[in-house]
């Protein structure tokens, strides 16, 4: 898998269930292809209250220049900042919306 | 962009009753409050032990005046003498290997240009990274082709005053088809004789150096007259090139690579000093492979590095001096400070006096290890950080204002502006992640340790690496053991020796990390507070050396490793890196090692089966992030007893690099049964011993179930029993 498939819900369903530790063998490989390569332009995390609040951010063009913070989601527990952070990327990478809400 | 309250002091590791200066940024005008705390514990999240600081008795709380202060980041040399480069008439010369040309800033290579006043000369590259030659306040001659990143040139300019002829050239070494090798470029100026400061890889902007150089240079050179270009292309030393003797001054870099000076061959003696640290012992124009340690062939590694962020000292003035009491008690201290919303802690660790042990206890606290990663920016220097990881990157407030503030100084996990690995790290600077209420890594993590010994009742004292360096064995021989902690990885080889010598001399030793003794490391050799690290040969690296750079220029020994260097962690701990992971930590099964005699008393209150330390702060378990693995062949002693084993850990999971030679997929928690940490115990000579928990995340385990937890209670048998002068 060097592509992500859109039919493949279930990979977005067991990630949501699980964002930590053992995954399938294909959700590993689809998680590997959304983290291959430098974050930079990239959706990431950024924790705006430490331990309580987070919003997905996008580093700037290069050190030294301002974080993009988008405040339009505001999220209370980590791992729903993952949950979007993975489905930012889905869309990054494939041009449509993550299958999974 | 974010803002924060900044300090950091002139010490680190200090005694009762000295005096520290206590050195503060803040981003707004108006007072700051500022007082001395024992820190117990940094860890404010919801599944630690909580945030713990402990009022200073005598200690009072100041209000001080609040200003901002600069830091001037970038590496250069500037030279003494001024008058002597206050030329009508000149010729410069040099070596480069330019690295960032598309910075879109200029970048002067030598000369005494101020921008302040548009007086003096420059041979520099442009914004667009062409070549280019200014003199005075006239339009500077620029090469119309750009050069080629990470390649040698002979550059050379000369300036004829009488004629007002400049001329500018550069040739690159390596000749390629279908390129022209030289390009000339001819025009005109007026001339400035202007008694400016001379600087190398930099220019003045007024007092302030500026328009950093990123780059090799080497063998900068300079004349008091026009010399035809033909001439000044020509290499030093070979015919047709000007003498040395005739020049206004011919730096030699290869001179004093350990110290800080730059030395000029030519018969003035203009020498100079490096600001801020620039990387020296880097291959030259004429390295060609036949030798890979500078110290035997000097001549091959005249050229320096310098970065437009490195970074040593933040110089700033001081805002306090705070005389420590002389009764405080060895501890981890922090002048804590306050401006409305803002809040900074500057640590302190305090030792005892000296020579007058104060526990039977020492925590040996390795802030060599805490530079190594003072400031790290993992998450832009690395392409593979998220994968390492196995996780989106994911930032603290800290991380976001040292991303968007690019002049704090880097770690040596990182990769200057152009790309190249950092080499040094240093503590003149405020260090945001050597702070309370941070990520639980190094220092945040070591005050599980603390934590653990206040709530244990355990007293200790608290000896620092800068300590283990100056002391050797001497700093720990009044101790009847020493735990480390959590992640002691940066070594020098006098630190290595001080613990192996004590552990040889009937020393007790509680390794409490895992990923420990891994890098060697070096002091300066006369800069305080400054360590070396060159990314060598093997490892679970950061970034590589170049070819030829694996030999530190403070001391000229061989980086990388302590493995490579004949000296596997294994042979002082009996454990050694194995495998590393960072979003779940899993727990130990006791092996057979455990039900040995000689273990007993760590079991004691252990059920048998009982599932060790499958809980706490740290990914939910006691055996996590980073592993070490007991291995007879690399030094294990064989009476070493392996008395648990924690192997079951997903693919996020990674086998270290050293130890596969050829690439297959069998290399994670999945498929690779080296995957795993070692709890490991042995006797050394003279009544010592050893026990290592081979894990990062134990000390996060201490404090579970208000610290009645098995983890807890191992360690406690343990470090009653090694403190114990009784012989193991």
């Amino acid at each position: 898998m060097l592509s992500i498939d859109q039919s493949r819900t279930d990979l977005c369903e067991e990630f949501k269930r699980t964002p930590f530790g053992r995954h399938s063998a294909d959700l590993h490989r689809l998680l590997d292809l959304m983290r291959w390569g430098f974050a930079r332009g990239k959706t990431i995390i950024l924790c705006t209250v430490p331990h309580k609040e987070w919003h997905l951010a996008k580093f700037g063009p290069r050190r030294g220049t301002p974080m993009q913070i988008d405040r339009s989601g505001t999220f209370h527990r980590y791992e729903d900042a993952v949950w979007a952070c993975f489905r930012a990327r889905w869309k990054e990478m494939t041009g449509r919306d993550c299958p999974v809400e | 962009m974010s803002e924060r309250l900044l300090a950091y002091t002139d010490k680190l590791s200090v005694k009762p009753g000295e005096l520290v200066q206590v050195k503060v940024s803040s981003p707004h005008a108006g007072a700051y409050r500022a007082r001395l705390v024992r820190l117990i514990c940094g860890d404010d999240s919801e599944n630690g032990p909580g945030f713990k600081v402990a009022a200073v008795a005598g200690a009072t709380e100041s209000q001080l005046p609040a200003r901002f202060q600069p830091i001037p980041c970038g590496s250069y040399a500037a030279i003494k003498d001024r008058k002597g480069f206050a030329l009508a008439s000149f010729s410069l010369g040099a070596f480069i290997w330019p690295t960032r040309l598309d910075k879109a800033e200029a970048q002067c290579i030598l000369g005494n240009w101020d921008a302040t006043s548009s007086s003096g000369y420059a041979l520099y590259l442009d914004g667009d990274g062409h070549l280019a030659f200014r003199v005075g306040a006239g339009a500077p001659t620029v090469l119309a082709e750009t050069l080629l990143s990470r390649h040698w040139y002979r550059v050379a300019a000369s300036f004829d005053a009488k004629s007002g002829r400049a001329t500018l050239a550069a040739q690159r070494l390596l000749p390629y088809g279908h390129r022209p090798q030289r390009h000339v470029a001819k025009g005109k100026a007026k001339p400035s004789a202007a008694a400016n400061r001379f600087l190398i890889a930099a220019w003045n902007d007024g007092d302030e150096a500026a328009a950093h150089f990123n780059g090799k240079i080497d063998s900068p050179t300079i004349f008091a007259k026009a010399l035809r270009i033909e001439a000044l292309l020509t290499p030093p030393g070979t015919r047709g090139a000007p003498a040395a003797r005739q020049a206004v001054a011919a730096w030699d870099f290869s001179r004093d690579i350990s110290g800080t000076s730059v030395i000029d061959r030519g018969p003035r003696r203009r020498n100079g000093q490096i600001v801020n640290l620039p990387t020296r012992a880097m291959t030259g124009w004429n390295w060609d492979g036949s030798e890979l340690n500078w110290r035997h062939k000097p001549e091959h590694y005249g050229a320096i590095h310098f970065h437009d962020d490195d970074l040593y000292d933040c110089g700033w003035a001081t805002d306090f001096s705070l005389r420590l009491p002389k009764t405080l008690r060895s501890g981890i201290y922090c002048i804590h400070l306050t401006q409305g919303a803002l809040e900074e802690f500057a640590p302190l660790f305090v030792c005892p006096p000296k020579g007058k042990a104060t526990a039977k206890l020492a925590f040996l606290v390795p802030t060599a290890s805490y530079l190594a990663y003072a400031n790290h920016q993992m998450e832009t220097s690395w392409h593979f950080d998220e994968l390492s990881s196995a996780k989106f990157t994911t930032l603290s407030l800290a991380d976001q204002f040292m991303e968007e503030h690019v002049s704090l100084g880097l770690s040596t996990y990182d990769l200057h502006n152009d790309g190249s690995g950092v080499c040094h790290a240093s503590r003149f600077r405020p260090i945001l992640n050597m702070r309370p209420k941070t990520d639980l890594w190094q220092f945040n993590a070591d005050t599980h340790i603390t934590d653990w010994l206040e709530a244990k009742k355990i007293p200790y004292d608290i000896i620092t690496d800068e300590e283990l360096e100056r002391g050797g064995l001497a700093a720990l021989k009044p101790y009847t053991c020493v735990i480390t902690g959590t992640h002691p990885e940066y070594y020098s080889e006098r630190m290595l020796d001080g613990v192996q010598d004590y552990t040889n001399q009937g020393g007790r030793l509680m390794y409490l990390g895992a990923n420990g003794f891994y890098w060697r490391i070096a002091w300066h050799p006369k800069l305080p507070g400054v360590i070396e690290h060159r990314r060598s040969e093997d490892g679970m690296r950061a970034w590589w050396t170049e070819t030829g750079e694996n030999y530190m220029a403070f001391t000229g020994e061989y980086s990388g490793l302590w493995r490579r260097n004949g000296r596997p962690p294994n042979m002082l701990c009996g454990a050694g890196f194995t495998a590393q992971g960072f979003d779940v930590s899993g727990w130990y099964d006791r092996m057979p090692g455990s039900r040995d005699p000689r273990a007993a008393f760590i079991f004691k209150g252990v059920a048998e089966n009982e599932k060790i330390g499958d809980f706490g702060s740290i990914g939910g378990g006691a055996a996590g992030w980073e592993l070490d693995r007991a291995d007879v062949s690399l030094g294990t002693p064989p009476h070493a007893l392996i008395l648990a084993t924690a192997s079951e850990f997903p693919a996020s999971y990674h086998w270290v690099k050293e130890e596969f030679n050829h690439a297959h997929s069998a290399v994670n928690g999945d498929t690779c049964p080296m995957v795993k940490a070692d709890l490991v115990f042995f006797e050394t000579p003279k009544g010592g011993a050893v026990f290592s928990v081979s894990s990062i995340s134990w000390a996060g385990s201490l404090a579970h179930e208000k610290y009645q937890n098995n983890v807890s209670r191992i360690t406690e048998n343990v470090v009653r029993r090694f403190l114990d002068p009784k012989a193991l």
